[in-house]
């Protein structure tokens, strides 16, 4: 996009600016943006909190006389939630809420815990559908002998696909329960002393307004996406070739945001391990292995590496998704690496289009440029 | 392999067992003691997954032969909640959000320990300096670094 701009002596944000989608327009695929869309302001929030027009202007001026140069770039981008195309639709997924007749409420599905906080979040979308306290419900391990095929762990699914199932079904077991719009928790237990044991379960059905067609190849990607604007100062220096993040603003839009501790720690994981693939971790090959397959020489980043990252979201409840929420976890790893180069270019004038950008990457160009 | 006898004083307890010289101190912990808190993670000493304080000092356990741990006082995850009461460390890293896959905290926990007992107060860098030899995949440090500077408030 930078290499674009210069060409056409429009500034980076402004060039973006003129290309951005809008709600209505359509993507390369014939999708028609239907949610709410305004990067304009996204990309302007994200901006302004960095400080990025007087940043640049102050580091193009102390960088002159600097051995150590600062840049800042950033990114503008979005990542589609659930799985492409017709793989939702394939997948069928399904959930199944089970109450006892105490009240007590078990979510069966697929889903796998590993540390990013999902039976803490489809906990929480059972619970406050049902109008119960969060320690009544919980998760039994994924077992396929007894949980129903919720499909994989991935794709930035879980809180979006399968929450909604699990916000579906919890709808669906109040009717059975009977229970009245606004009941007490008292009535909840009283409603499962007669009506429970109960099961219900949830199947995905693809929203009408959402259809991809796989023989031509067109239409409907993603259900949704999340949209993005990181922004990252780096300082460079020029003898050593080292590059360091110094602060990264990482600014996203992923609906109704269920958690924000959870969520900020899916963004700043995500963000780290974004810095790691752009400065790092270089794979390396060789006879068709993984030559570098230790830590000692797979260098990923440790607490000295991370930059001070600041999370913002912006919050447009999405109708499909789980009490509002989109998808969230592969999004920031999508928006470090361009950020990043695109604030080494700013810093040295060089523009470098691989990653990882080591520091012999650094040296060879100001090498070739001098 | 032949064995000889060490002893060392894990958590407070003595332990004399019999092991092989050049066992890892991760595995003596983990086989012939069971305790399984302190996890491998590269086996390289260089994750910090399997971090320990040996005589007051943070040492890889996957680089310390049993022999060379003979006569020495260990403190390991399991030794710092007194039974059901949470250390504040820990307690810290459960409100912050520091733990997400969870292998790398008990070596995490254990060098936030080894920093806040040399440095009660510690300031942004030297957080960042003292869990610099424990690796962390998922959280990005940001919540670690919170949750040892809401240990350090708690220390006041």
């Amino acid at each position: 996009m930078n290499t674009v701009a210069r060409a056409l002596h429009i500034e980076p944000a402004e060039f973006r600016e003129r290309n951005f989608l809008h709600t209505g327009d359509t993507t390369a695929t014939g999708q028609t943006i239907r949610q709410p869309l305004n990067l304009p302001a996204l990309q302007n929030r994200a901006l302004t909190h960095a400080g990025y027009f007087e940043k640049k202007a102050r580091f193009r001026a102390e960088n002159r006389s600097a051995l150590i140069k600062k840049g800042i770039g950033f990114a503008t981008f979005f990542h589609g939630a659930g799985f492409t195309g017709s793989g939702e639709r394939y997948l069928q997924s399904v959930v199944t809420l089970s109450v006892d007749s105490k009240g007590r409420v078990e979510i069966l599905s697929s889903m796998t815990e590993m540390g990013q906080g999902t039976n803490t979040v489809l906990t929480q979308v059972a619970a406050e559908t049902l109008r119960i306290p969060y320690e009544w419900v919980s998760i039994p391990r994924p077992d396929t002998s007894r949980v129903p095929n919720s499909g994989p762990t991935v794709a930035s699914r879980t809180s979006m696909i399968i929450g909604k199932l699990i916000e579906n079904a919890s709808i669906d077991l109040k009717e059975k329960l009977r229970l009245p719009p606004d009941y007490s928790t008292a009535q909840f237990v009283e409603a499962c002393a007669s009506h429970a044991p109960l099961e219900v379960s949830a199947q995905y059905q693809e929203p009408e307004a959402i259809f991809w067609d796989d023989q031509k190849y067109r239409g409907d990607a993603y259900g949704a996406y999340s949209w993005a604007v990181y922004v990252a100062e780096v300082s460079v220096d020029t003898l050593t070739g080292e590059i360091h993040v110094d602060r990264f603003t990482a600014l996203q839009e992923v609906g109704r945001v269920l958690h924000p501790l959870l969520a900020a720690g899916q963004i700043e994981g995500g963000v780290l391990q974004g810095v790691g693939f752009a400065l790092y971790e270089k794979v390396v090959f060789r006879d068709g292995a993984m030559v570098n397959n230790q830590m000692t020489n797979y260098i990923v980043p440790t607490s000295m590496d991370v930059p001070v990252i600041d999370v913002l979201f912006e919050e447009i409840p999405y109708e499909h998704g789980a009490l509002g929420a989109k998808g969230i976890g592969e999004l920031p790893m999508d928006g470090p690496a361009p950020a990043i180069l695109n604030a080494v270019e700013d810093a040295l004038g060089i523009a470098f289009n691989h990653v990882p950008l080591l520091p012999e990457d650094v040296l060879f160009a100001e090498r070739r440029v001098a | 392999m032949a064995e000889t006898p060490i002893s060392i004083t894990v958590d407070g307890k003595l332990e004399t067992i019999r092991v092989p010289a050049m066992k890892r101190l991760l595995d003596v912990l983990r086989e012939d003691l069971h305790l399984v808190g302190t996890k491998e993670g590269c086996g390289e000493g260089e994750c910090g997954a399997c971090s320990v304080i040996l005589d007051g000092e943070l040492v890889n356990s996957c680089l310390v032969p049993a022999k060379q741990a003979d006569g020495s006082r260990i403190e390991t995850i399991e030794g710092l909640a007194q039974s059901s009461q949470l250390h504040s460390i820990q307690q810290a890293f459960a409100e912050t959000g520091a733990a997400q896959c969870g292998i790398c905290t008990p070596g995490m926990i254990m060098a936030a320990c080894a920093l806040l007992a040399r440095n009660a107060h510690p300031s942004s860098s030297e957080i960042r300096e003292g869990l610099a030899g424990n690796i962390c995949r998922c959280t990005g440090y940001q919540k670690i670094f919170d949750a040892v500077e809401r240990a350090s408030r708690a220390n006041a």
